[in-house]
């Protein structure tokens, strides 16, 4: 199964342990990446809000180039999803605005018309393999080890968009997580902001919202933490000895990307997933994972 | 290939749970059968100590959260505070928390087990009634009334759907505060300085309106803190009136403020800037440009995320280019705005 592939600006920076673990992880599950390579970034959360059009026109271009190679377009990150769902949404329902976007983006001889469909590599996972063949492709099943998911926002909320009443009722992670052999756990953090979006000019509110889900999740058992969002990630992993400070406390719980998770069951090594790129040391969850698992077998 | 044409991912992957979990109006509505009791555990509270009490009441079909406190109150708890006046989804009086969920007694089915808790983020007067106060006076602080800048024209003044497609969703507003209890960022108390999702709805009702002066509407979005919005999606997820908080009346006003207060809008200013000049985020170009000289005093960060890669000084120093830059310099740059 082919996918035009959009890494994001986060994977191939502060996260770029993300982007070497998926194309590792795709390759394992049979999927062939066309990595976008021109896409340029959605603009996060501040170009939506102050240049609108300059968003729509970034997003739409980013969905012409999957148009163009006639593939999907696979995403690794939370908000790039949901900008590129949002602007897709605005393309097929405002005429004008889908002529003046095709007009600047016509001298790359490039064109939209509307067929790209965007798919999370979450989603990925579960339509374009299947839970069946997932379960047959996991070599290492990571038995024994207990795993919080983070799922941050934009993969679940809007309700205008994804659905839910209550976002919470979003599991697709958890049982991926057990198909993967491992114990997920409730806790209050769940579907929670990590605030990253404010970060770069107060951190503050994202160590002090970030700092109450990781504890919840500590309280509740895991080992470590798993998200879909390299943003998340970027907290989660990448503030977490601010947040420990904070806290006045030790926290020391290592974040995985959801692909590292996948790719960790389907026998690639820590390495191979560049679980050693982390704040916090984390390729120790592989051994966890065995230990409890080598433990289960004896008994 | 064939590829359908996707609205938006309302199937597939990106609903798991939504069945098995009851998350539909339908699945809501359908959970409990007449002539069966359902638990009701209520937040009691007066001054600073609560306490849970905990009800056995029989459902009704359709019955609706606001029947079971009617029902508790008239059979079994006379003294329980709560507050309502419409019982049909217009006066915002009902709101409530129930299993952690901010919703509308009056509009809410009930749940087989459920606890029900007076709104976060507001002082609570006694049982599930808040004091509506911090709100109100927040609201009232920003001044949210026109002010235009010619004298008024006189009758008619058509006004177009199109002019006043964001204003229009905030009006929409009942003022009910379930986005304000919802908030993540109003959970930090004063932290910062954010109004919060209710108080910025009802500033956008006339700082989008196209008849109000820009001098009047930058009065107002200086006290509001605006960027301080986490984007997360959680008023809009608990907003009775559906409106779409967050990209209707936020970013709208955001981009308002980024052009009546550019220094306010120093963050989103400079993600634009940097985006239009190399195509993507260069996180270091952008701390250095929010923070200044103040990054540097994290300095243990920086130095381990050099240690793992995650930055390249070099990048930023050097401005190196990408495959993407040119594209973003045609769509965004100069370019583009001439």
């Amino acid at each position: 199964m082919r996918f035009a592939y959009y890494p994001g600006c986060s994977a191939r920076s502060t996260c770029a342990e993300l982007n070497v673990a998926t194309h590792r992880v795709a390759r394992r599950l049979g999927l062939d990446l066309l990595q976008l390579d021109s896409a340029t970034c959605t603009g996060a959360r501040e170009l939506r809000a102050i240049d609108p059009a300059g968003f729509y026109t970034l997003n739409i271009r980013i969905l012409a180039l999957a148009e163009r190679e006639q593939l999907p377009l696979m995403t690794i990150c939370n908000t790039c999803t949901l900008n590129l769902l949002d602007a897709h949404a605005a393309f097929v329902s405002d005429e004008a605005l889908a002529q003046g976007v095709n007009d600047k983006l016509a001298p790359e001889n490039l064109k939209y018309s509307g067929h790209t469909r965007i798919s999370h590599f979450l989603w990925v996972l579960y339509e374009n393999i299947g839970e069946e063949r997932l379960r047959e492709l996991v070599t290492t099943p990571l038995t024994g080890l207990t795993v919080a998911a983070f799922y941050g926002c934009h993969i679940t909320r809007p309700p205008l968009r994804y659905g839910f009443i209550d976002s919470r009722n979003n599991v697709a992670i958890e049982r991926l997580a057990e198909i993967l052999g491992c114990r997920p756990i409730d806790y209050s953090g769940r579907t929670e902001c990590c605030g990253f979006h404010t970060a770069a000019h107060d951190e503050t509110v994202a160590i002090k919202l970030t700092g109450q889900h990781i504890m919840s999740a500590k309280t509740g058992g895991a080992h470590a933490m798993v998200t879909p969002c390299p943003l998340c990630h970027t907290v989660l992993d990448g503030f977490q000895r601010e947040i420990e400070r904070d806290l006045g406390r030790s926290l020391d719980v290592p974040v995985l990307h959801l692909p590292q998770l996948v790719g960790l069951a389907l026998g690639l090594t820590p390495e191979e997933l560049n679980l050693d790129r982390h704040i916090v040391a984390a390729a120790k969850v592989a051994h966890t994972g065995r230990k409890h698992g080598a433990m289960n077998a004896v008994e | 290939m064939t590829l359908q044409i996707q609205i938006s991912p309302r199937d597939g992957a990106s609903r798991i749970g939504q069945a098995e979990r009851n998350d539909s109006l339908v699945a809501r509505n359908s959970r409990v059968e007449p002539g069966t009791n359902i638990v009701v555990r209520i937040r009691r509270q007066e001054h600073d100590t609560g306490h849970y009490d905990t009800f056995s009441v029989p459902y009704r079909k359709w019955m609706r959260v606001l029947d079971a406190l009617e029902w508790i109150a008239e059979n079994k708890a006379p003294d329980l505070a709560y507050r309502w006046i419409c019982g049909s989804k217009m006066c915002g009086t009902c709101a409530v928390r129930m299993n952690g969920r901010e919703v509308l007694a009056c509009w809410e089915a009930v749940e087989p087990e459920m606890t029900i808790e007076p709104l976060r983020n507001l002082p609570v007067i006694r049982d599930l009634v808040v004091d509506r106060r911090p709100f109100e006076d927040r609201v009232a602080g920003l001044e949210p009334w026109i002010e235009r800048p010619s004298a008024y024209a006189g009758f008619p003044e058509p006004l177009s759907h199109k002019q006043m497609k964001d204003a229009s969703k905030a009006l929409d507003c009942i003022g009910c505060m379930c986005c304000y209890s919802a908030c993540p960022v109003i959970g930090l108390g004063s932290l910062t300085d954010f109004a919060g999702p209710a108080p910025l709805v009802q500033l956008g009702q006339t700082a989008l309106d196209p008849r109000n002066s820009p001098a009047k509407i930058a009065r107002s979005l200086a006290l509001t803190g605006i960027f301080n919005c986490v984007s997360c999606y959680k008023c809009e997820e608990v907003c009775p009136a559906a409106i779409p908080i967050v990209s209707r009346v936020i970013e709208p006003l955001k981009a308002k403020a980024a052009l009546l207060l550019p220094e306010r809008a120093r963050h989103a200013r400079a993600m634009r800037r940097i985006v239009a000049e190399r195509g993507r985020v260069d996180p270091g170009a952008l701390i250095l440009s929010v923070q200044g000289l103040r990054a540097l005093l994290r300095l243990p960060r920086i130095i381990r995320l050099l240690l793992r890669g995650k930055i390249s000084p070099l990048r930023t120093i050097f401005r190196i280019k990408t495959a993407a830059t040119e594209p973003a310099r045609r769509l965004l740059g100069r370019e583009a705005s001439q």
